[in-house]
């Protein structure tokens, strides 16, 4: 990046608040995904304004930009290609207001999630979506990749719970999509824009709904000696009209890592255990909690059990949280998949996953969220031997591959990046693609807003993460990823 | 240019001829009294697709309908070339009951899928009005969410993807068909609310939830609807999770059965929807009771569990839909913050004192139906209303309403209107869906 630009941006955002050294740089270089690239520099500016005149500035030489908040993303959104300059909104961390009346929260979008729902707290009130990052991942990142968590299978993604955004455009135009007031005439750019993954624009700022605190949440552990009869509980417990808050998976390879590390208590001879979470009013979370023990059981369950304390409760969640840290402690390297199938067709999904893994001699752990039907599987290789980084990249597409063929998504909540943009062509037909790349071309016609992400290259899916897997992961890095997901 | 001749055998061909032509057989799909000159109805996308670009290379435009109940809606064109109907592009396409997930071609009543849901014991949760003959497809179209959006949200919030059809032919698909998905832009979330100006929506795959083991139903009598409506955002706020809270004016109160109508045409009633298991449900009903008691009710009173559903049904209709025939209401309605439902009612009263209001306080929204007559209607008192709100945080739109009334009323657009122009040039081009008939000339 040339030193006048450079010095305008210094300018625009203060001396203090520019890097430019080639030191500095590589703390950036990366999101949590595999990929990685030298930003052109780093720039936090520390207000709406200052966003909007660095894009422009940006504009003006044609300087490619990406917005980064934590860096906690898993799919390379944030990664700078092309020497992009970085657009950090660490510095825009204000909650600016709690109206508790209209059950909303207006922030800037580096707000960490965890600190809206502590400040919601004060009021009885909480923000639903909760991604295992949220102690760290901002509020501007989880719109841009509408992030879910695990209790968002009852109450709804990101987009559910974002009223309106201050947005700077890729032109660099401030402009408001949506608002406190419901029913906004026109398109819904709103909509389209929570997603996005930073490719229309930059948040400067977020209303965001606010949802009472339950009154009370009740944490069970169903444990079994077979997969298939944990997996098929998953959809016994929906079909029999419940939708619990969070209803997680765990096989039995990720239990054995996690207690390990962590000592949450879980059967380590159990062929998979299902973490189920209810909540609402005493009365309800008993009589609905004692439906999903009888559905558990009439599936097989060996046994359900029911957190009794606080910290019983507490120890379960946090051997799910660490759960991708723990697994990432059995090997050189891990490579984590992120797919979608309805969730009646998860125990043929996961025996697929088994061939998967006795095919190309891998160890898969899975652990996931169930009940969207979300899985995760952690493919462990190690990165030193090139043989197996082929077979372990090989194994992902196929197993994204069967995602698709069961009618579901190559990605549930991690978005598609870079990692995953040469994927897109296994769920998305040309015409679907290019309906998209008409909205793009709308907002980001010169395509220097966070450029190349999301859409295919010419390279065929899986290419990209072979490349990268081959050269660059380490096992410092799988350790580091873990505790994000 | 092709000629009349073949330009009709060509779209006759494209719905496999399903196209009416006869000015007595197009009056039915009359567009705010504009008839048609034709009405095409495709049985798939892909006919509708195809039709579009027929219509589009010719240079003449499209109105998209599913059950007609937008057809006074302004604003209303001046003319009216060609009306798709969508109605015959019908049927669940695939429903998994444990996916909680159906996939329906647009034309599909809302009425009939939630009959065949319920067969699974689920239902789509939207009490959207005209309930009985709305489509799918429409709903998407307009938006249309009911009451029920405080505990599930609105249609947008259980929308998970579309297949839609543009003027150039393009079938295309965004979103997924299963509860959660990330990948690609959220495009046919644009055609949620578009009012059929970007494309035609052809199928959509929604959230399901399963029907509730136990209903429940608290009607409320308040003398004031600034209690009611506080009453309304304490539930809200609370950790009941109760699934609606209806607020209506005597005159509305007057059109359910089997809810005791109001002593006084002054009085208020709010009407405390509950759902869950049944000791959820005692719970629901016991602390809304002592949150309106708080405010101030008059008097409470419990429907029985299993009148539940067809009060209900009744209840929705009066929030801009069947209970108010749109040939002969004016119907607006207005979207505020909750707390500002009071203070909008309040200018409501005495801007346009012959209206029924019916509202959703936790939802900042209210309905006001007035019979089409002038007497009942003055326009320079509905312009003070219109500007005596337009600094506050407010959306405002006619549902139905003849042209003469609607004219001279527009409500300011915040929207980013160079985008919005921008996004309906790229998506429609030659401006074949509905001329000017979305938000600010769209």
């Amino acid at each position: 990046m040339d030193a006048a630009f450079v010095e305008r941006l210094r300018k625009i955002a203060g001396r203090r608040h520019v890097l430019s050294e080639a030191a500095d740089l590589y703390g950036y270089e990366s999101d949590a995904s595999i990929d990685r690239s030298l930003p052109g520099a780093v720039v936090f500016p520390g207000s709406a304004d200052e966003v909007a005149a660095i894009v422009a500035a940006c504009n003006e030489r044609g300087y490619p930009f990406v917005a980064r908040g934590a860096g906690t993303g898993l799919s390379g959104g944030a990664v700078a290609e092309s020497s992009a300059l970085i657009i950090a909104t660490a510095r825009l961390r204000r909650i600016l207001e709690i109206d508790p009346d209209n059950r909303l929260a207006v922030v800037e979008p580096g707000v960490p999630n965890a600190e809206i729902g502590a400040a919601a707290r004060a009021y009885g009130l909480q923000y639903i979506p909760d991604p295992s990052s949220m102690a760290v991942c901002t509020i501007g990142g989880n719109i841009a990749e509408n992030s879910g968590g695990l209790h968002c299978l009852a109450y709804g993604v990101t987009a559910n719970h974002v009223l309106g955004v201050e947005v700077v455009t890729a032109d660099g135009d401030t402009v408001r999509l949506g608002g406190r007031v419901a029913d906004a005439p026109g398109y819904d750019l709103l909509g389209l824009f929570v997603g996005s993954e930073g490719t229309l624009g930059i948040v400067t700022k977020a209303v965001v709904r606010l949802t009472p605190l339950f009154e009370t949440s009740r944490t069970m552990l169903a444990v079994y000696d077979s997969i298939e009869q944990a997996s098929r509980a998953v959809s016994d417990i929906v079909a029999a009209g419940i939708i619990p808050g969070a209803l997680e998976m765990m096989d039995r390879l990720t239990t054995i890592a996690v207690e390990e590390s962590v000592h949450a208590g879980f059967p380590t001879d159990a062929a998979a255990i299902l973490i189920i979470e209810v909540d609402g009013l005493i009365e309800g979370v008993e009589e609905t909690s004692a439906a999903v023990r009888r559905a558990c059981e009439r599936g097989g369950a060996r046994e359900v059990r029911t957190a009794r304390t606080e910290e019983e409760r507490d120890r379960i969640w946090r051997g799910r949280k660490e759960a991708f840290g723990a697994i990432g402690r059995l090997s050189p390297a891990c490579y984590v998949q992120d797919g979608v199938v309805p969730r009646t067709r998860l125990p043929e999904m996961l025996r697929e996953i088994a061939d998967v893994s006795n095919r190309h001699g891998l160890r898969i752990a899975n652990v996931f969220h169930a009940g969207d039907g979300n899985i995760h599987p952690l493919i462990l290789f190690d990165s030193n031997q090139p043989a197996e980084v082929e077979r372990a990249v090989v194994a992902g597409d196929e197993i994204l591959a069967a995602c698709v063929r069961r009618g579901g998504s190559i990605s549930g909540e991690h978005g598609i990046g870079t990692e995953k943009r040469d994927c897109m062509t296994l769920q998305f037909g040309p015409a679907d693609l290019a309906l998209m790349a008409r909205v793009k071309a709308v907002f980001n016609g010169r395509d220097l807003c966070n450029p190349l992400k999301m859409f295919p290259t010419s390279r065929r899916c899986g290419e990209g993460a072979r490349k990268l897997a081959s050269g660059k992961l380490s096992p410092a890095m799988s350790a580091a990823v873990g505790p994000a997901f | 240019m092709i000629d009349a001749t073949s330009f009709a055998t060509s779209l006759q061909q494209a719905v496999d001829g399903r196209m009416l032509v006869h000015p007595r057989a197009c009056e039915a799909y009359a567009i705010a009294g504009c008839t048609p000159k034709l009405v095409l109805s495709p049985a798939s996308v892909e006919e509708a697709s195809r039709t579009a670009q027929l219509i589009a290379d010719e240079g003449e435009s499209l109105v998209v309908r599913g059950a007609g109940t937008k057809s006074w809606r302004p604003p209303v064109p001046e003319a009216v070339f060609a009306v798709l109907d969508m109605t015959r592009c019908e049927g669940i396409v695939a429903h998994e009951p444990g996916d909680l997930t159906v996939t329906v071609r647009a034309g599909t009543k809302l009425a009939h899928l939630q009959s065949a849901l319920s067969r699974h014991g689920q239902f789509l949760p939207c009490d959207a009005p005209f309930a009985s003959h709305a489509t799918i497809g429409g709903m998407l179209a307009a938006a249309t969410s009911g009451s029920l959006t405080l505990r599930f949200g609105g249609i947008r919030d259980n929308t998970l993807g579309m297949r839609v059809a543009l003027s150039d032919g393009t079938v295309a698909y965004s979103g997924s068909k299963v509860v959660k998905s990330v990948a690609g832009y959220d495009a046919y979330k644009l055609f949620i609310g578009s009012l059929g100006t970007l494309g035609v929506i052809g199928e959509a795959t929604l959230k399901v939830a399963p029907l509730a083991a136990e209903d429940g139903l608290l009607a409320a009598r308040f003398r004031s609807h600034r209690d009611a409506a506080g009453a309304a955002i304490d539930l809200a706020r609370s950790n009941l999770f109760v699934w609606s809270a209806s607020l209506h004016d005597g005159a509305s109160t007057k059109r359910i059965d089997a809810i005791p109508a109001v002593a006084s045409p002054n009085d208020w009633l709010l009407l405390v929807r509950c759902g869950g298991s049944p000791a959820t449900v005692r719970r629901q009903i016991g602390g809304s009771a002592r949150i309106c008691k708080a405010r101030g009710a008059l008097e409470l009173f419990e429907a029985p569990a299993r009148e539940v559903g067809s009060i209900w049904a009744q209840v929705a209709e009066l929030a801009g839909g069947a209970a108010y025939p749109v040939r002969d209401f004016v119907v607006a309605k207005f979207s505020t913050l909750p707390t500002a439902s009071a203070e909008l009612i309040d200018a409501l009263l005495v801007a346009w004192p012959a209206a029924e209001i019916v509202a959703h306080p936790a939802l900042g929204v209210a309905f006001a139906h007035a019979p089409v007559d002038r007497s009942s209607f003055d326009a320079a008192r509905l312009s003070a209303l219109w500007s005596s709100l337009k600094h506050r945080e407010f959306n405002a739109a006619f549902l139905s309403a003849p042209p003469g009334i609607s004219r001279g009323f527009t409500v300011p657009i915040t929207a980013p209107i160079e985008l919005q122009r921008r996004l309906k040039h790229a998506l429609d081009p030659r401006g074949t869906f509905d001329p000017g008939r979305g938000a600010a000339g769209l």
